[in-house]
């Protein structure tokens, strides 16, 4: 059973990850920062709890923050550009975050062994968890419980005016412009918000698997929090989430049994996804018919 | 540490680089033609130089045979790209090129792991035991063939874009696809031979990578990848005179960083040398007067 509790883990930090991309695929700007952001809340956090001793939730918090304040900065120089052009800044500003944990040492005494991020060897024991006896079952719960106010507070800005402004800048800059919408404003706190949902996926992968090194965090990871939006569709919250299941659970868990050969599908499978369903799996239309489905018909409002 | 020795790292970086500038090419034509980025294009590079080396196992092929077998195969697996991620896309949806050139990547990264067991390949190399003289500077002879072979590259490629009836074509479809198709442009031929001309470049680029370094490795796949599209932004997306000389920048930077720094630290330092470009000269480095995008 344990097996299938880290695996939900493994799934709710991926979604933690897709849907910080997705609120800044929204404004239509794209991010490949990703596993920079999850690193930074990663080693955060993880100091705080391992070296400093705090408790999981404010550790959490202040990696979370501490990420979205190095968003925030980044989002400045990066959204100058567009586009394309601002995909290969955020993978620069990922790597560059990569190598800097790569070189990083700050190592201190407690009781007779050594903590603290070293270097290439990376930053073990990160033991809250086991230190403080929780099961696996609640820590997958702790990490659904993060995943769920994360996924409720978006849908909700969906909902909301600020969700209306977001897609608005995503559709057409001029004419988001025009009604007095401001663009860089727009675009820095999608880019902040983004920090600090990815920031708390990194925290959260931190402390579940106890080992963090810099090779956690490479340009794949962040192409694969990419991967779950686009391919789940931009229409809801949820296609996120149907995204990471098919990917983690069918692609990457799912397919197991085929050995080698898996990996050489996965790449050819996201090929043929794209083709089949340009738009994502959960595409407007298709959300809208679910929608009718649920509340049958003519009771859509 | 001397100011020779220093000379002779930028100088080396500076020959290197010649091979980014044509991938940086790659990618900026790719974009210029399809206002899109085809993430697949390194690693097509890489594969296309793979690829010349199964001839290796049935005759002894001069490396000069293998280099242009890179080429073909480049172009081939070039317009293989376009077939499973271009062609069928709306264009609406500029997304799914980009997600299905990303999933391409990791088909091709893929297949290279697998054909090879993950080992590096030993790559054939033209004068790698000449050492020329030049008063104090020593010049490798096989980077100096590099150097030579990407010039040549870049030059072919600017005079088949602003001498030929096809270059004369891309340009009108990058302008206006729709008043080029009213010409009698077609434009899904149009895009397929700019993909199989820049695949074509770029397998040479892939073998010419191969022969400097001495190995190839799938783990070249990403540093190059992302190190062209440094180079591409850097001399302003569309720009070709600007990857070019990017291209040659980032090889210098990149030479002299290591030879400061260590080979550790050496890629965040070219890392912020694109963030000093994107906070301080947005649009690249030959930036048309409205820049941007």
């Amino acid at each position: 059973m344990d097996f299938y509790f880290g695996l939900a883990q493994t799934l709710g930090v991926h979604t933690l990850l897709g849907l910080s991309v997705y609120i800044v695929l929204l404004t239509g700007q794209l991010t490949l920062a990703q596993a920079g952001f999850a690193a930074i809340g990663a080693y955060v956090a993880g100091m705080l709890t391992v070296i400093a001793g705090w408790h999981i939730v404010p550790a959490l918090a202040a990696g979370s923050l501490a990420t979205s304040l190095v968003a925030c900065a980044v989002a400045f120089p990066a959204l100058r550009v567009r586009g394309l052009m601002l995909a290969v800044a955020t993978i620069a500003f990922g790597e560059a975050v990569r190598l800097f944990f790569f070189n990083f040492d700050y190592q201190v005494w407690k009781g007779d062994i050594q903590v603290g991020p070293l270097g290439g060897e990376g930053f073990r024991q990160i033991r809250f968890f086991p230190e403080n006896g929780w099961s696996t079952l609640e820590v997958m719960l702790f990490v659904w419980a993060c995943v769920a106010l994360v996924m409720a507070a978006l849908w909700w800005t969906d909902r909301s005016r600020a969700g209306a402004v977001l897609r608005a800048v995503g559709e057409d800059e001029v004419a988001a412009q025009s009604v007095g919408v401001n663009l860089t404003a727009v675009k820095v706190s999608a880019m902040t918000a983004s920090g600090a949902i990815a920031g708390l996926g990194g925290g959260l992968y931190a402390h579940y698997t106890t080992h963090i090194e810099h090779a956690n965090f490479t340009l794949g990871l962040a192409t694969f929090a990419i991967a779950y939006p686009i391919l789940g569709g931009l229409s809801s919250v949820f296609g996120t989430l149907a995204a990471v299941v098919f990917i983690q659970g069918f692609l990457v868990e799912g397919l197991r049994f085929l050995g080698d050969w898996r990996n050489l599908l996965f790449g050819a499978l996201i090929v043929l996804a794209m083709n089949l369903r340009p738009r994502g799996l959960l595409d407007a239309a298709t959300a809208a018919r679910l929608k009718r489905l649920l509340t049958g018909p003519g009771g859509a409002p | 540490m001397s100011a020779l020795e220093l000379a002779q790292a930028v100088f080396d970086g500076l020959l290197f680089g010649a091979t980014y500038a044509v991938i940086g090419i790659g990618f900026t034509l790719i974009f210029g033609v399809m206002h899109k980025i085809n993430m697949a294009y390194a690693a097509a590079s890489l594969a296309g130089a793979y690829a010349a080396l199964l001839i290796l196992l049935f005759v002894q092929a001069p490396a000069l045979v293998v280099f242009l077998l890179a080429g073909v195969a480049g172009g081939v697996i070039g317009l293989v790209i376009y077939v499973c991620c271009f062609r069928f896309m709306p264009l609406a949806a500029p997304l799914a090129p980009l997600m299905a050139t990303i999933g391409m990547l990791m088909l091709i990264d893929e297949i290279i792991v697998h054909a090879t067991e993950g080992m590096p390949l030993p790559y054939p190399a033209l004068f790698d035991n000449v050492m020329l003289q030049l008063g104090e500077f020593t010049l490798r002879g096989d980077l100096l063939l590099v150097f030579g072979v990407s010039i040549a590259c870049m030059a072919l490629m600017l005079l088949l874009l602003y001498r030929t009836r096809l270059g004369l074509a891309t340009r009108a479809v990058a302008q206006q696809p729709v008043a080029a198709q009213l010409c009698g442009v077609r434009l899904t031929r149009v895009n397929a031979l700019t993909f199989l001309l820049t695949g074509l470049f770029g397998g040479i680029a892939g073998a010419m990578i191969g022969a400097s370094v001495g190995t190839l490795s799938p783990l070249l796949i990403l540093p190059v990848t992302i190190k062209g599209l440094i180079v591409t932004v850097i001399g302003g997306l569309g720009s070709i005179p600007g990857a070019i000389v990017a291209g040659l920048l980032v090889g210098a930077c990149e030479n002299l960083f290591q030879f400061l720094r260590g080979v550790t630290e050496r890629d965040i330092y070219v890392m912020l040398l694109l963030f000093v470009f994107l906070v301080f000269r947005p649009g690249g480095i030959f930036a048309p007067g409205r820049g941007r995008d």
